[in-house]
């Protein structure tokens, strides 16, 4: 029964694809379209500055960008918490920066890094469902932030120890956006090249083969939310060295930008597929569109409008092109 | 697997889940009762009042997200269908209240009928589909509404919404109240309940089994978003006012409120009775954080904790886990308890 079952939807599967696969293709190239005209009709989109600007905010979505990417790639799906992540590290940075510039940093990343674990072990271990986690863990940082502030902003001690270069342009461009670049590489070399990189892919790609094949389970989850939280602990470090103070305020549409970036860059949800490198690709897509509407006076409303346009169209399309790739 | 033996344990097992979220209402009860008094406060018939109106809001969006979660789905846009049906009513809604809302759940119908058609016909994670449908409807809200919050100038709809009935329900809550008896009847005297339990247990064997599969997915997303819009509509006119982000509190609510009542992430279980024991218990939890005067920041910690700790209850390989720990300090047997673990790890794939 059951595979006369499967016989049957393979063969309804496969009527309805093209249908649904040339519509997509209409709608992605008319996306595409209005993106180019919308370029060549903005007053100030194709000038030095404007790219500047753009490759500026792309800096901080892509760095949790990659961040949110290593959790994807794993099969955890996303995490909801990344840009309140991003807001408690930048309030920490600036509230220890009267330890001297290093010892902020580290602090930093390294409370980013355990925050992000404890969410991966609690997920890799029993199996808990990772947006759930990440939701309630959410909550748990925002209350824990406001117990530890009282809660008003951060701002830096008089005198800040030599945090200006955090914000400095380098040749016109953010010293976030090398950051980045640097993030980017390493990321992708970690992925790559490294043993921990490659168990991940193979975890997201077939979780079971992977318990068969006696992977730490655990431990690679918990590595994975550990990068992803030290990547949303670099951003804030960055952001309050930027803003030059910080509060909760600061995760505003963080969170769903990364996880459009990784979307848009063609990481798919359900974990193995996607890299860095094209997250970095869909957070300049994300940024280039935000930047546009921006310039053409359209809302927050709208752009988080088009944000969701895009990830809901990304995500139907990957999924029609992998099931293709898998006939 | 279906030996004598282990039959009892199991029924034991099966009544301690379905009983457990009413427990928990009771010792809530009790808590409410007692709590306020220990620092010489009083928890009055008036706040049970205060509880049922909390409860007529979220208790439904808890029903919506609850009804995908036993399918073995999962909407994470009720929240931005919550906020987009209060923006419609305040919106539409100026010259005839029942308008607006008639616009806001119409409105509803059709993201859950786009939604649910999106997942169901091309099988994918209802997740990722969510997501982006509650950014957009999220985008949709602020538009709407001009990035700012909007008063409904009408404030007798409220006011009438809100009047005290029974002494401890409203017309609003009364709504809430009717529309969980009406699914709660549904679902355990027609074959909808069973179905949509079957879907979530083990999609392929009822797709078999001649459920229809795909239409019943649609209609539980569909019905998902009018629920969250009714909500959202009613608690605008309640209010007098909606918001461009409701943010993500109405959400936490939600989860928590489902999880208590006994729904689990792989799907196939749960009721609607429960998924109401579950949202009255948060609701009077709120509402003793608000006799008790606890700081938000401490209420905030509390829930989070609170739906963390649910989460790991409701995990599926919690049971797996502790039997792993404890062979491995027992001995070297261990691995094997590991592998061949729970398929339900991943929880919306397609089974």
């Amino acid at each position: 029964m059951t595979a006369i079952a499967l016989r049957v939807n393979q063969l309804l599967d496969r009527r309805s694809l093209p249908v649904a696969q040339l519509l997509l293709r209409v709608i992605t190239a008319a996306f595409a379209a209005i993106l180019v005209i919308g370029a060549l009709t903005t007053e100030g989109f194709l000038s030095v500055d404007n790219v500047k600007a753009i490759l500026g905010s792309t800096a901080f979505v892509g760095i949790i960008a990659v961040g949110i990417t290593v959790i994807m790639l794993s099969g955890n799906l996303f995490s909801l918490s990344l840009g309140t992540t991003t807001a408690v590290c930048a309030m920490l940075f600036l509230f220890a920066l009267q330890a001297g510039i290093v010892v902020a940093i580290v602090a930093t990343v390294a409370l980013g890094a355990v925050l992000g674990a404890a969410q991966g072990l609690l997920i890799g271990s029993i199996g808990a469902n990772a947006i759930i986690v990440t939701i309630g863990a959410g909550a748990l940082q925002e209350g824990g932030a406001v117990w530890a502030s009282g809660g008003s902003a951060v701002f830096p001690p008089k005198n800040a120890p030599g945090m200006s270069f955090l914000a400095d342009t380098i040749l016109g461009v953010p010293f976030a956006v090398y950051v980045l670049v640097v993030l980017a590489v390493a990321g992708e070399y970690l992925m790559r090249r490294t043993r921990f990189g490659r168990e991940i892919y193979l975890m997201g790609e077939n979780k079971r083969a992977a318990r068969a094949a006696a992977l730490p389970i655990v431990a690679l989850t918990a590595g994975a939310f550990a990068v992803a939280g030290a990547c949303a602990a670099i951003a804030g470090v960055l952001i309050g060295a930027f803003n030059q103070n910080a509060s909760l305020l600061v995760s505003g549409t963080f969170t769903y930008d990364a996880i459009a970036a990784a979307l848009v860059g063609g990481s798919v949800v359900t974990g193995g597929r996607g890299s860095i490198a094209r997250t970095v690709a869909g957070a300049v897509v994300i940024a280039t569109i935000s930047d546009l509407l921006l310039l053409r006076g359209y809302s927050t409303g709208v752009q988080i409008l088009v944000k969701g346009a895009v990830v809901l169209v990304v995500v139907v399309l990957l999924h029609i092109n992998q099931r293709e790739g898998e006939r | 697997m279906s030996s004598v033996a282990l039959k009892d344990p199991r029924r034991t097992r099966e009544l301690a889940r379905t009983s457990a979220p009413f427990l928990i209402l009771a010792l809530m009860l009790v808590a409410f009762y007692v709590l306020p008094q220990l620092s010489g406060r009083e928890a009055t018939v008036f706040n049970v009042f205060n509880s049922m109106q909390n409860f007529a809001a979220l208790g439904l969006v808890a029903l919506a997200l609850g009804l995908t979660m036993i399918a073995g789905e999962f909407d994470l846009s009720v929240v931005g269908m919550y906020g987009l049906g209060s923006m419609l009513a305040v919106m539409t809604g100026k010259d005839s209240a029942l308008l607006g809302l008639g616009i806001a759940l119409l409105a509803g119908l059709f993201v859950g009928l786009v939604q649910g058609t999106i997942i169901a016909k091309l099988r994918i994670n209802s997740m990722p589909v969510t997501l982006g449908g509650y950014l957009l409807l999220l985008g949709l809200t602020a538009t709407i509404g001009h990035d700012d919050s909007q008063s409904y100038p009408n404030l007798s709809v409220g006011s009438s919404l809100d009047s005290v009935v029974a002494q401890i329900f409203s017309l609003r809550s009364l709504v809430a109240v009717g529309v969980f008896v009406v699914v709660t009847l549904a679902m355990r005297y027609t074959r909808l309940g069973r179905d949509i339990r079957a879907i979530g247990g083990d999609r392929r064997a009822s797709r078999t089994a001649g459920v229809p599969v795909d239409r019943m997915l649609i209609g539980v997303f569909a019905l998902s978003s009018v629920l969250s819009a009714l909500a959202g509509a009613l608690i605008a006119y309640s209010l007098a006012t909606a918001t461009p982000d409701p943010g993500l509190a109405p959400l936490i609510f939600a989860i928590t409120a489902v999880l208590l009542g006994g729904v689990t992430l792989a799907g196939g279980q749960g009721a609607a009775l429960a998924i109401a024991a579950g949202a009255i218990t948060l609701s009077l939890l709120q509402e003793l954080f608000s006799i008790l005067g606890t700081p938000t920041y401490v209420s905030s910690l509390i829930t989070g904790g609170l739906l963390v700790l649910v989460t790991i209850i409701a995990a599926p390989d919690l049971k797996q886990w502790w039997r792993t720990v404890r062979t491995r300090r027992g001995g070297p047997t261990a691995s094997a308890a590991s592998v061949g673990s729970s398929p339900a790890a991943t929880v919306t794939g397609e089974r």
